[in-house]
C-alpha cells in the first residue's frame, strides 16, 4: 500500500529520517563535547560538531529524496505487492 | 505519592544479580524476561517442527508455515530479491522473538525487555552484522566499500562522500535500536500514566477519583490495545528496515 507514488518502503524510509537527523546532529555534538573535554577548547570544538551534524543530518535526507527520486523516474519500483 | 518513582519502578530494569569473587553476575528483570521468551520459543518451535501425525500437529505446522510464508512473501523477497533467501532464517527468527518480547511485556509481572536500549541495540548490531554480510557476500570487499559511493560522484568528493556514507549507515542501524526502544518505553509509559490519573485524582478528593475511574479505565483499555498493535508494527518495522538495509547493499547502483 503507497500513496502518492511512494511505496511503503519508501514510507518508512521517509518516518525515519527525522530521526536519522536527530542522532545525526546528537552525534556531531557528542563528539564535539568529547573533543572540548579532551583539548579545553569549550566551546568551539561543539559548535563545529554542531554544525557538522546538522550538514550530515541534511546529506542523509538530500541522499534519501534524490534516491527516491531517481527509483521514481527509472519506473521499476513496484515492490508493494511483494514482487518488483 | 511520588509518581515518578512508580513509573521508573515498573519500567526500569531491576538488578538482584549475583557476585562471584569480584564478577558481577547479572540477573535482571529484562534478562530473565528474555530467557523465558528464548526457551519458551525454542521449546514450541522444536515441538512444532517435530508435530505433524496428530490433528493439532498439522494445525501447528500449518501456522508456522504461513507464518514463514508471510515473512519470506512480504519482507525478504520483494526487498531483498532472490538472494534473500538464504538470511530467510535470520529474518523469521528476528521478527519473531521482538514480536514474542513486545508481547511479553503485556503480561502481568513480565517486563518489556525491549524497552530496554541495550536489548535493542544488541539486535541492531545483529541486523548490522546481517547487512554488512550481505554485502560482503555478494561484492566482496572492494564492491562493497564501492557501494558506499554513489554514481556519478565526481572524484575529488569521493574522501568527503565515503566516510559520510559510512556514518549514515552506522545511523540508519543506530535509529532501528532507537525506534524499537522509544515506541515501548514510551507505550508503557502511557499505560502507567493513564493508571496512575486515578490515584491523583483521587488523592484531591475521593468523589473526584471515583469520577476520574471510568474514563482513565477505557483510554487504558484503548491504550493497551494500541500497544498490541504496536508490539506488531514495531515488530513488523524492524524486519522490513533490515531487509531494506540489506536490500540496498546487495543491489547497490
Amino acid at each position: 500500500m503507497g500513496f502518492g507514488g511512494f511505496s511503503k518502503q519508501d514510507h518508512l524510509q521517509i518516518s525515519s529520517l527525522g530521526m536519522e537527523f536527530a542522532v545525526a546532529e546528537l552525534l556531531g555534538i557528542g563528539l564535539g563535547f568529547w573533543l572540548d573535554s579532551k583539548c579545553g577548547t569549550t566551546p568551539w570544538m561543539l559548535l563545529v560538531g554542531a554544525v557538522v551534524g546538522f550538514a550530515l543530518g541534511f546529506y542523509i535526507i538530500f541522499r534519501a529524496a534524490k534516491e527516491m527520486e531517481r527509483q521514481a523516474q527509472a519506473g521499476k519500483v513496484k515492490k508493494d505487492n511483494g514482487r518488483s | 505519592m511520588d509518581v515518578a518513582e512508580i513509573i521508573s519502578h515498573h519500567i526500569l530494569d531491576h538488578d538482584w544479580g549475583l557476585s562471584l569473587g569480584g564478577w558481577r553476575l547479572p540477573i535482571t528483570t529484562h534478562s530473565v524476561t528474555i530467557f523465558v521468551v528464548s526457551v519458551l520459543l525454542l521449546v514450541g518451535l522444536v515441538y512444532i517442527s517435530r508435530a505433524r501425525a496428530s490433528r493439532s500437529g498439522r494445525l501447528l505446522t500449518t501456522l508456522a508455515e504461513s507464518y514463514i510464508t508471510f515473512v519470506r512473501d512480504s519482507l525478504v523477497l520483494p526487498n531483498m530479491g532472490a538472494e534473500g533467501r538464504g538470511f530467510l532464517p535470520y529474518f523469521c527468527t528476528l521478527f519473531l522473538f521482538i514480536l514474542s518480547i513486545n508481547l511479553a511485556g503485556m503480561i502481568p509481572e513480565m517486563k518489556t525487555a525491549t524497552s530496554n536500549i541495550s536489548v535493542t541495540a544488541a539486535l541492531a548490531i545483529c541486523s548490522g552484522g546481517v547487512i554488512l554480510y550481505s554485502g560482503l557476500k555478494y561484492h566482496g570487499i572492494i564492491g562493497f566499500l564501492k557501494g558506499f559511493v554513489p554514481s556519478g560522484t565526481p572524484v575529488w568528493l569521493v574522501p568527503l562522500i565515503f566516510p559520510l556514507e559510512i556514518i549514515s549507515t552506522i545511523i540508519k542501524v543506530c535509529v532501528l535500536a532507537i525506534r524499537l526502544f522509544a515506541n515501548m518505553l514510551s507505550g508503557h509509559m502511557v499505560l502507567l500514566c493513564l493508571l496512575l490519573i486515578i490515584f491523583i485524582v483521587g488523592k484531591m478528593h475521593i468523589a473526584a477519583g471515583a469520577g476520574a475511574l471510568l474514563p482513565a479505565m477505557v483510554l487504558e483499555i484503548f491504550m493497551t490495545c494500541l500497544e498490541l498493535l504496536v508490539a506488531f508494527l514495531q515488530a513488523y518495522v524492524f524486519t522490513l528496515l533490515t531487509a531494506i538495509f540489506a536490500g540496498s547493499v546487495i543491489h547497490t547502483h
